[in-house]
Parts: structure tokens; sequence; C-alpha cells
């Protein structure tokens, strides 16, 4: 039997491993059983406060174009579909079916009971500190299909 | 939804926070979860094609990550090798300037990928030396039996 040898640089290929959907979501659903919800919760809420930190930044100088700029930005990066609405005071984000969730689906990796939880905590999260709130308006579990809205909090 | 881009960071602050409500008992416990639930398809391919099937892993896995490597197979000598001369996850913690990686991220290689090959016959040998330079190595070597006297 012939050896084999394969040589790449990193410039030889994309970024994209969409398997890691699956492995977070086994996390989430580790932490789930073994901690309860509250910690997937805490979990996802620190992690975007911290990694985040610099949207947050964008999100608190500029408003919220910078999140419409990181849905398109991420939603398109795995050819999902998303549709957004931006005025003065509210965004509304529209996704016609989760990439991540589909993905999982297609592969036959189980989807985390509390995978929404990627969608309304770290939305949550990515308002801490600013003026603005976040709601999720509507979740199919299935597809990962999803509205939210961003708003500017009443004071 | 968390890109798979941002995965990750999102590991590593997966990792910081078990340690913190468990110590790093509670971090290799997960790992070791994650070695018996998620690395099926690395079980399955090894079961069904020996060396060959650790080569169909990585060949999937490292084009998607970007990696930057050197991978070789001898199925004469028994060996399966990576030579990761930048790894895209470690090298993208390291460019991280607002967040602190978790202190032993790499930690989770060694021990999902050993528990999986182990039981199959193979030893695995990583060699982390230079994980600061996001450089490191996985060996994998088809066990020889010992001959008896």
């Amino acid at each position: 039997m012939a050896k084999k040898v394969m040589e790449r640089r990193a410039s030889d290929n994309a970024y994209l491993h969409k398997d890691f959907h699956g492995a977070l979501s086994a996390g989430i659903d580790y932490l789930d059983r073994r901690c309860g919800e509250e910690a997937v919760r805490e979990f996802l809420r620190r992690f975007t406060v911290s990694f985040y930190a610099p949207l947050i930044a964008e999100l608190k100088a500029g408003g919220l174009a910078a999140l419409r700029d990181h849905f398109e930005r991420i939603y398109k990066l795995e050819d999902g579909e998303v549709e957004t609405v931006l005025t003065d005071d509210e965004l509304v984000v529209r996704v016609a079916g989760c990439p991540a969730v589909s993905h999982m689906r297609r592969h036959g990796y189980r989807v985390a009971r509390l995978w929404h939880e990627t969608t309304e905590t770290v939305n949550a999260a990515l308002c801490e500190g600013t003026p603005y709130g976040a709601e999720l308006i509507e979740y199919d579990d299935r597809t990962g299909r999803a509205v939210f809205r961003f708003h500017r909090r009443q004071p | 939804m968390i890109p798979c881009t941002d995965f990750i960071p999102t590991y590593s602050e997966l990792f910081k926070f078990l340690e913190e409500k468990g110590g790093p008992g509670a971090v290799r416990d997960f790992w070791e979860y994650l070695s018996d639930n998620f690395l099926g398809n690395l079980k399955d391919l090894v079961e069904r094609k020996g060396l060959r099937g650790c080569w169909e892993y990585w060949s999937h896995t490292l084009n998607e990550e970007a990696a930057d490597f050197t991978m070789e197979l001898d199925e004469d000598a028994g060996e399966f090798r990576i030579l990761m001369h930048k790894c895209p996850s470690k090298g993208l913690l390291l460019g991280l300037h607002h967040v602190e990686p978790y202190h032993d991220y790499c930690g989770h290689c060694d021990v999902l990928y050993r528990r999986v090959l182990e039981p199959l016959g193979f030893e695995v040998i990583t060699d982390l030396s230079e994980i600061n330079q996001a450089r490191c190595s996985l060996t994998v070597r088809r066990k020889r039996a010992r001959r008896k006297r």
C-alpha cells in the first residue's frame, strides 16, 4: 500500500465547518442535563457579553445598523435566507430557516432542546448595557425559522 | 444563531464556565461525554477502515477548518500522522485580544481522540509542546501484538 500525503495551506480552503453546530448543540444539551436550563442561559449570556463586546460597543456607538450588518453577514456566510427591516428605533430580522438547524437535521446531529437560546439569550445579551431591548417573536424548533426584533427601550 | 465561524471562542467559554462550576474534572467529564457521543463518525470509519478511516475523517474536518497541515498515512508501517503547522482553532484564540481563552483549550483533542482510538487497537501520541505557536502533532499507530516467549 502506497504512502499517502496531503499538504494544505490555510489559504487553500474557506473556513466554514458547519459540523461545529452539532458540537455546540451537544455542549448545550450536556449543560442543560447536568446543570439545568438557567446554566445554559447564563453560559450563553457570558459568552455573548464577552466575545461580542466589540459588536455591543458598535451598537452603543452607532445604533441598530451594527446588528443589521452582523445578522446579514452571518446568515449570508452560512447560506441562510434573512430579511432585515431597520428604522430609527427598531430592527426586525426574519430568518426563513436556521442554517445551523438545517445542517444538523441533514447530518443526523441532535438539536438541543434549548437551541433557541442561541437566538433568544444571545440577542438579549447583545443589548445589555445599551438603550435597546430584544424580543423573540416567532421561533420554529423544527426549522429554526424565526422572527426577532430589537427596539429602543422606553425611558 | 451563533455562526460556526464563532464556534471556537464559544467552546473556549464553555470550558471556562464548566471549570468554574466544577473544576478541571468537570471539563474533562464533558470532553469524555463529547468523545462518546459526538465522534461516532470517527469511530465508525476507523472500525470499518482502520487507519484509512483516520485519513478520511481528518481529510473532511481539516479542509473545512482551513487548517495549515501535512497529513500522512502509511498503512504498511501502521501509522497515521498530522503535523499541524498552524491550527485554525488555536490560531483564532491566540488572535483574540479582548477574550482570554481557556487555559487548556487544546487538551480536548488528546482526550477526545485517544478515547475513541485506543479501544480500537491504536496508540495515540500528541505533541503540544509548541501549541503557543498554534503548532502540534497527532500520531496514531497500530499497536503491535506482543510476542510470546
